[in-house]
């Protein structure tokens, strides 16, 4: 009796880390603390969603999906340790912070122990093969595709036909965005950029940059804002203030009601995103993310950046189950072979040059008096070429 | 459209936000010659101050819901607290320490600051709507000038000149004077280094107050990381104006946002993402040209 009570309790003692031993894991290299945890922790909840999704079908090739996490604290140097970290914890692939800066670190880390790497919800075309290497990727909508859609939606919808281009040279995702608008603008029948500036994301002051948009013969169609909040949120009040009524287009950094107290009663201010936060998105899927997304961190997404995460352990784990394998480049090379692959918030592709979405539907979300609402929805008629991406 | 009087209005407002801020960080170098890094960061805890504290993304309004005329003496006295708390915490046991050491101190304090909204207040921007209204543009000139810009430099000369008053006309003005001439000298002859110092302190925390506002009016949002940009700009206004002079942080504050404003304004478009680049090389000229500064103090002169 006394042997058999042994050997029960050392094949437990052996059973439980056999289990563990045999779970697939995935490995957060993100930001859990400084300011951005704000954009990390919502995409990393909804990768854990569907992670949650994928065990309760039966797990990934027969196993289960565990995660770990490291804290890269919004520092550079902290998210190549955090890259280690969780690749000694033994992850199978690394989800990294939504930012190339911050992100990229702990991607090399990733790529060079030959293992997938996801960006959050970079959207420049560095985060991936470009700037990290073979197996990295992201999971969301390249800038430029932004920038490109509100070019041609605003044409075909509203009748712009003049255009005025004012970056914030803060960041490469602001270019990202005046690149596709730039890129996709000037193609169209009887278009015209009347002008361009730049500023900067904490100027405390755009009154010379509305001066000279007031110094205009007439007032452009639209107004191509690359920014992102605060300077965007900044920016836009001042255009209003100053009595200039263009319709604002912007890149899906703006996504979110939660900035609107600062420009109240707001109108004519596009913004393209992924799927909408309000309800109101035309594929159920996007809502029944939505309320599962409300029951695992207590309240709706803020903006859209939930959505990449979602997506991206859904298209890893499909090219997972197709390669049979974990092996970074087996795997890479299915997510290659994805084109047109169906997720909830519509059609993704990946190819042998490019990790990213360089097309892709975008629902377009409008603001009028202050509240926002899915008015279209929009696919650019070609994808913004690799060439224009790499300038 | 007036373009010479467009130009004006925008530069004496963005250069009146910079006077202000600068003139804070004279004072308190004035007193104790402390670079006070923290500068920025009271700026942001006073713009913080006006929501409640939460880590939710749609901010509800605190101390903001207040009426105009409750709101600003009171958002003044709390910048003033929190440059009077951190005095009384952090550089007071500082007294004797070398400058650079107190430097270092003030940079330690604005990161704990900073941390500390993060913390409390998480690290997604804000949106505050403070008195919207106030960014209607007026006609004036020929120009159209938001309400708020001609506030800020109605408020920046009425600042200047409260503050010019309050040092030449009161004791507490002619000790702090006399503290930022040769402060052991003064000590020796009876001026009340607290009282002083505390002061100097409170003055600033309060100017600080009066940036926010500002800040909150013309840009709606709060943000951790907003005072940093306007306190580079500040302390660099306070070296070109001559360390320790008041007027000449406040000519200097004018003059980095005149600048600025017109390089923004006649740049060429390729160059124009550079403009910070022009400005800063503006300055090194400046302080070429003029190392101790444009606008000098007599206190800074060799006397033997």
């Amino acid at each position: 009796m006394h042997r058999l009570l042994i050997a029960s309790t050392l094949a437990l003692g052996a059973a439980a880390p056999a289990i563990a031993a045999d779970d697939i894991t995935i490995g957060f290299a993100i930001a859990t603390s400084g300011w951005m945890e704000a954009y990390d922790t919502p995409a990393a909840t909804a990768a854990k969603i569907r992670i949650d999704e994928i065990n309760a079908n039966g797990g990934l090739l027969g196993r289960q999906i565990a995660w770990v996490e490291a804290d890269t604290k919004t520092d550079r140097a902290q998210s190549a340790k955090a890259g280690l970290q969780v690749l000694d914890e033994g992850a199978d692939m690394m989800v990294v912070s939504c930012d190339y800066d911050f992100g990229a670190p702990a991607a090399l880390a990733a790529e060079s122990a030959g293992i997938n790497s996801f960006f959050l919800c970079a959207e420049d075309v560095k985060a991936g093969i470009q700037g990290v290497g073979p197996n990295s990727f992201s999971g969301s909508v390249l800038a430029a595709v932004q920038g490109a859609t509100m070019a041609e939606w605003s044409h075909a919808r509203r009748e712009a036909r003049t255009g005025y281009v004012l970056l914030d040279t803060t960041i490469e995702y602001n270019k990202g965005i005046c690149t596709g608008f730039d890129w996709m603008f000037p193609q169209l029948d009887g278009t015209e950029i009347v002008g361009r500036d730049t500023f900067k994301n904490d100027d405390a002051s755009i009154a010379s940059q509305i001066t000279r948009i007031k110094a205009l013969p007439e007032e452009p169609d639209v107004i191509m804002l690359c920014s992102y909040i605060p300077g965007a949120a900044s920016a836009v009040r001042q255009i209003r203030a100053a009595g200039i009524n263009s319709l604002i287009l912007n890149g899906s950094a703006v996504d979110g009601s939660y900035w609107l107290d600062a420009t109240p009663g707001l109108s004519g201010f596009v913004v393209p995103v992924q799927g909408s936060i309000y309800g109101d998105d035309p594929r159920p899927e996007v809502e029944a993310f939505n309320v599962a997304y409300e029951k695992a961190s207590g309240s709706r997404p803020a903006s859209q950046y939930a959505y990449p995460g979602y997506i991206l352990i859904d298209l890893w784990a499909k090219a997972v189950e197709r390669a049979g394998s974990l092996d970074g480049a087996a795997v890479t090379a299915e997510l290659e072979k994805m084109k047109g692959e169906a997720t909830a918030f519509g059609a993704r592709s990946f190819s042998g040059e490019l990790h990213h979405q360089n097309s892709a539907e975008m629902q377009i979300v409008e603001i009028s008096d202050g509240k926002p609402a899915v008015v279209d929805s929009w696919t650019i008629s070609e994808p913004v070429p690799l060439q224009q991406l790499l300038n | 459209m007036n373009t010479a009087a467009q130009l004006f209005f925008d530069a004496a407002s963005l250069g009146g936000i910079y006077a202000m801020a600068a003139l804070g960080i004279a004072l308190i170098f004035g007193v104790m010659n402390l670079v006070n890094f923290a500068h920025g960061q009271y700026i942001a805890f006073c713009v913080f101050a006006l929501i409640v504290p939460s880590t939710d993304a749609v901010a509800v309004m605190f101390l903001g819901r207040a009426p105009a005329f409750l709101l600003i003496p009171l958002l003044l006295a709390v910048g003033a607290a929190a440059a009077v708390a951190s005095e009384y915490a952090v550089f007071r046991h500082l007294r004797k320490a070398t400058p650079v050491a107190m430097m270092i101190s003030s940079f330690a304090l604005g990161f704990v600051i900073q941390n500390a909204l993060l913390a409390t207040y998480g690290g997604r921007p804000k949106a505050i709507s403070l008195w919207p209204e106030l960014n209607t543009p007026v006609t004036v000139m020929g120009a159209s000038v938001p309400l708020l810009q001609l506030i800020v430099i109605l408020a920046t000369l009425t600042v200047v000149a409260g503050l010019a008053l309050l040092l030449k006309k009161t004791r507490i003005g002619l000790e702090m004077r006399a503290a930022a001439e040769n402060f052991t000298m003064a000590r020796l002859l009876g001026v009340r280094a607290n009282v002083v110092i505390t002061g100097a302190f409170a003055l600033s925390g309060a100017l600080a107050a009066a940036v926010a506002l500002i800040m909150a009016t013309q840009t709606g949002v709060a943000d951790v990381r907003m005072g940093g940009q306007i306190m580079l700009v500040a302390f660099i206004a306070t070296v070109i104006g001559g360390l320790g002079s008041l007027p000449g942080a406040v000519a200097a504050g004018f003059l980095i946002g005149a600048v600025s404003v017109l390089l923004q304004a006649y740049l060429p478009l390729d160059a124009r993402p550079f403009r910070d680049a022009f400005l800063y090389t503006l300055v090194i000229v400046s302080l070429l040209v003029r190392p101790q500064g444009l606008f000098v103090p007599s206190s800074a002169k060799p006397r033997v």
